[in-house]
């Protein structure tokens, strides 16, 4: 067969496929001494099987590693929580009392280090289960006060996000014990952000900023965890995390003044908009798919420029 | 673990290997019984790269073609180290049987 034909049965792949295993997979059947029909069979078959493929591809491995990293992550957030309700306690027992320990902060830390558990065994019913208490626990917590100050569920958004994130992620994941690389960095910015808590406690003059480097230090810490995997697992990591990334900008230029009225004005009423509440269901759903999209292009350049 | 694969895995723990290498040593590995095609190896190769069971070690151009060396990866080592115990386990059962069937025939005969 020549090669001309050999690239018209190529053709019948996806883009991204043909343009990643093309070349080498031409060089195979032009080496190959049996050509006819049962190798067109073959070649047919594959490329069927890498369309469907295509639709699913790689998103449960991602997903696993996404469930591990995001249930590290939020169980640092629910015990620098309760640790942080446990310093306030300890040291200012006489004024505050047992006031400061909240229930709910402890839930949320067994619910999400269930999810951990499970999410290292592979248990995917307890680790489904373990996120949507977690999730439930970040969005019924500041719910409470939303009526009195709406900015609560702005400032837990991302947290919320993440939440649905790993609960999504929990559904998908491949079974199976598993570690994945960088996991230990993931650990460390755990460990940065508890510690944050202690090194800068609320009532320390300065400790908002500090506690601020210390978030974006362990953000860094999480990121290289991201950067250490390879390309095509780091891009579809970099997908799951856009919904949290957004969040960000969504806050800050979104409901900004909003947030600043509120502190000004604890007695107003002004609540979140229904048009405020679509944005903040639609953009982190948008962020994902555009960051596919993009990670779809993305990879077809890449192998088109090879 | 599907045959081809338990192959692909088994020619790539030796040593890094392009896509025809592989099909060659698992012709060799089978005794001539198995020659993957084509669009086998490249569907296999795929998956276990999104696996994370195998990933490339590194590509050079052969008369202006991509030549890509595919490796084993300490996923992939696991993978094929269950399988092996997992496929050694039932063969030994078989063995045993067998054993003991001639056994059992060798003392009806008798």
């Amino acid at each position: 067969m020549t090669e001309i034909r050999y690239r018209r049965l190529l053709a019948l792949y996806p883009r991204d496929f043909r343009q990643e295993y093309g070349e080498e997979m031409l060089g195979v059947l032009m080496a190959d001494p049996r050509p006819g029909l049962t190798q067109v069979a073959d070649v047919a078959r594959g490329a069927v099987a890498a369309h469907f493929r295509g639709l699913w591809a790689g998103e449960s491995r991602a997903a696993r590693v996404v469930q591990i990293f995001g249930a590290i992550l939020l169980f640092a957030v629910a015990l620098r929580r309760v640790t942080g309700e446990l310093f306030v306690t300890v040291r200012h027992f006489d004024e505050v009392g047992w006031q400061y320990l909240e229930v709910t902060s402890s839930l949320r830390l067994a619910a999400w280090g269930v999810v951990l558990v499970a999410a290292l065994l592979g248990r995917r019913l307890l680790g489904v289960a373990g996120a949507a208490a977690g999730l439930a626990g970040e969005i019924l917590v500041p719910a409470r006060s939303y009526v009195d100050t709406p900015a609560t569920v702005l400032y837990a958004y991302w947290l919320i996000v993440s939440a649905a994130l790993v609960l999504i992620a929990g559904l998908i994941a491949d079974r199976g014990a598993v570690r994945p690389k960088g996991s230990l960095w993931v650990v460390a910015g755990g460990v940065v952000l508890v510690l944050g808590t202690v090194l800068a406690p609320v009532s320390q003059f300065g400790a908002y900023d500090l506690q601020w480097i210390l978030v974006l230090f362990a953000a860094v810490l999480a990121a290289v965890a991201i950067f250490r995997q390879e390309p095509r697992l780091r891009a579809r990591l970099l997908c799951w995390a856009a919904p949290v990334i957004a969040t960000v900008p969504v806050v800050e230029f979104g409901f900004g003044e909003l947030i600043v009225y509120n502190m000004g004005h604890p007695e107003s009423t002004r609540m979140i908009s229904p048009l405020q509440w679509a944005v903040l269901v639609l953009v982190p759903a948008m962020a994902f798919v555009g960051a596919s999209v993009l990670d779809r292009r993305g990879r077809v350049t890449a192998a088109a420029t090879r | 673990m599907n045959e081809p694969t338990f192959l692909i895995l088994t020619a790539l723990a030796g040593e890094s290997q392009h896509g025809y290498a592989v099909i060659e040593d698992v012709e060799r590995i089978t005794g001539g019984r198995v020659r993957l095609r084509a669009g086998t190896l490249y569907a296999a190769l795929d998956r276990l790269r999104g696996e994370g069971l195998i990933e490339v070690d590194r590509e050079e151009v052969v008369q202006s073609r991509l030549r890509r060396y595919y490796r084993l990866t300490a996923a992939g080592e696991q993978s094929l180290a269950t399988e092996t115990d997992r496929l050694r386990e039932q063969a030994t059962i078989a063995e045993r049987r067998l054993r003991a069937r001639r056994a059992d025939f060798g003392g009806a005969t008798a």
